[in-house]
């Protein structure tokens, strides 16, 4: 890892109740790059990715071991605030999910509540760059006050991603992003992905190794609960160091 | 080739069938409606007019109240010539008095109008006397009392259960136990709100507030299961959204979930208040079903709600009386119609912001 770790963690194990979905993950997640996490369905990936912005708080029964450093300070220890680290570590989900509220009030409720603006140009300022950097702003600019959820699946997940970046993070992680989208509007988002990495640092869950290939420039391959294999996406996809990984990768499994 | 066609008719001559039958329950429910709501109206119509006369030459044929009011030039006639006039029942008048009724009609000093008192009176032992008023007042003292104890309570409590509390052994003995509380038939509320509410806190008998409290018991339960139903109808994905993004859990709940779930919450809070409005049994336990005759003037002063006057004045054997009930459960039906249009009303303007 040639650039500094954005996030760095350590001997991470996460249990759901009794069971262990984690297994002693360490990993360094590199500034301004896009780290794509890939493997078989239920490999922990996921949840790996939901540690990082303590989103596995929200379910009841999680208990965490080891440490997520995030710009070398522990984001579990309790004088953290959640909050606040969420505004650091924004997240765009699975399935786009706009609040039912207008285009221009998505973009602007975490500004909102964050009190990040002085006036209404502010706000408006920072709702144009965030939709422009998301590369949905020539679409919609003439009905940002027409509700989100009558864009098309791709312009949504857009807009949340461009909701995700009106908080102005440090680093945005991605549940498949794609997975919902058709090939059109995954191209798009995949584009999208490629220009954020100058302002932010990505982490990408996905399914689709293409995807992991063409977007990524640091891969690391989970299974069973494991981190397997991390490494620069180039070097793993062509010469595996292990044989799981090259099992997966060739398609012989999951 | 000719089996599967075989199989495939077969299959929607079923359709067909359950269709018909399907259709058919919805044409003999509509007649059964049809019929009980035709009956009302055709007994209660004439229930809103009243039999007036102008001369004061026959003091027996006019109300015995109103007998003396002889600044005003029309009278109102007792219920026996109101129902003989409006209806042609006769046999609670001598041939005479129908003879004496006969010749102020041509004489046109007989005469039907609208019953204002029939809205603006209180109950009476005279049916041609008796109004709603006392009975609409009194319900709407109570429904009162019902919404403010209810409605915070109900939700207050889904919300907690819903998004706050911890899901252990405790929270889900509660919850099971409110399910089951929506279910209890309201005359058990009613001698909870006996117990409670008069033996234990010495409340006044007959008054809104006691009604209301009552009814507030029995409507809880039904507030809080649809509240939390309109709590848990609001997609995960929303939360995770707004979580996400470095919301608190309360700014999730009040910019997002609250709004989201804020129709259906108010359906199910109408609803239960309709199902209140219309309640008799509980009241009839704690003491509302006595007659009173003047409307309550605040919440502690004895009163009367329209379902128990309709139930009483279904008790009265005098033929006005079955018209005054008719009228007044059209009356009833009329507000309950108000209250659902008012629940069709919110939905469609919360679904437009969607």
């Amino acid at each position: 890892m040639r650039a500094t770790a954005k996030i760095d963690v350590k001997h991470l194990s996460l249990f759901y109740g009794d069971k262990q979905a984690l297994f002693d993950v360490s990993l360094k997640i590199p500034s301004f790059q896009t780290t794509a996490l890939i493997g078989p369905s239920g490999c922990g990936k996921s949840s790996f990715l939901r540690c990082l912005n303590r989103m596995n708080d929200i379910v009841s029964n999680v208990h965490i071991e080891g440490k997520v450093l995030l710009d070398k300070e522990d984001i579990y220890i309790s004088s953290i605030d959640v909050v606040e680290l969420r505004t650091r570590v924004g997240m765009v989900f699975q399935k786009p999910n706009p609040f039912p509220r207008s285009i221009y009030e998505n973009v602007a409720y975490g500004p909102r509540i964050h009190s990040l603006f002085k006036n209404k140009s502010d706000l408006d300022e920072i709702v144009e760059l965030s939709l422009k950097r998301s590369a949905l702003w020539d679409e919609i600019k003439d009905r940002l006050h027409q509700p989100a959820t009558r864009l098309s699946g791709g312009q949504q997940q857009r807009l949340c991603i461009a909701r995700a970046i009106a908080v102005n993070p440090e680093v945005i992680l991605m549940d498949e992003p794609c997975s919902a989208l058709d090939p059109i509007a995954t191209a798009k988002v995949e584009e999208l992905i490629d220009e954020l990495r100058e302002k932010f640092t990505l982490i990408i869950v996905t399914h689709n190794l293409q995807q992991a290939a063409r977007v990524s420039q640091q891969t690391a391959f989970f299974h069973s609960g494991y981190l397997v294999e991390a490494g620069e996406t180039g070097a793993l996809f062509t010469m595996p160091q292990d044989e799981r990984t090259q099992g997966y990768i060739t398609g012989r499994y999951g | 080739m000719s089996t599967s066609t075989a199989s495939l008719k077969k299959r929607r001559l079923k359709e067909q069938y359950f269709r018909l039958a399907g259709f058919l329950s919805v044409l003999l429910a509509i007649l059964f409606l049809g019929g009980v709501l035709g009956d009302i109206i055709y007994k209660g119509a004439p229930a809103f007019f009243r039999t007036e006369i102008s001369s004061k030459l026959y003091p027996h044929l006019l109300n015995a109240h109103a007998r003396y009011t002889i600044d005003k030039p029309w009278v109102i006639a007792s219920d026996d010539v109101d129902m003989y006039y409006k209806k042609g029942y006769s046999n609670r008048l001598t041939p005479l008095q129908i003879q004496e009724i006969n010749m102020l009609k041509t004489m046109g000093q007989i005469r039907v109008s609208f019953n204002t008192g029939f809205f603006t009176h209180s109950d009476s032992r005279e049916a041609e006397l008796a109004g709603i008023w006392g009975g609409l007042v009194g319900s709407f003292f109570t429904l009162l009392v019902t919404f403010i104890t209810a409605f915070p309570l109900g939700v207050g409590t889904a919300l907690y259960l819903e998004e706050f509390a911890p899901k252990n052994q405790i929270t889900h003995w509660i919850e099971a136990n409110i399910n089951n509380l929506a279910a209890v038939p309201s005359i058990v509320f009613g001698l909870l709100g006996l117990v409670l509410f008069i033996h234990f806190l010495g409340l006044p008998r007959p008054s809104a507030l006691v009604g209301g409290l009552t009814l507030g018991l029995m409507s809880l339960p039904v507030i809080v299961v649809a509240t939390r139903a309109a709590l848990l109808s609001v997609p995960h994905t929303l939360k995770e959204a707004a979580l996400g993004l470095g919301a608190t859990p309360l700014q999730v709940l009040f910019h997002h979930v609250l709004p989201a779930a804020l129709p259906g919450m108010m359906t199910g809070v109408i609803l239960s208040l309709a199902r209140a409005l219309g309640e008799t049994a509980p009241l009839l336990i704690i003491g509302m079903v006595a007659f009173i005759a003047t409307p309550p003037s605040h919440f502690l002063s004895p009163a009367t709600v329209l379902p128990v006057q309709i139930f009483n004045w279904s008790r009265s054997p005098e033929m006005g009386f079955v018209e005054n009930t008719s009228g007044a459960i059209l009356i009833l039906l009329l507000v309950l119609a108000l209250l659902n249009g008012g629940v069709v009303f919110i939905r469609r303007r919360f679904e437009v912001l969607k």
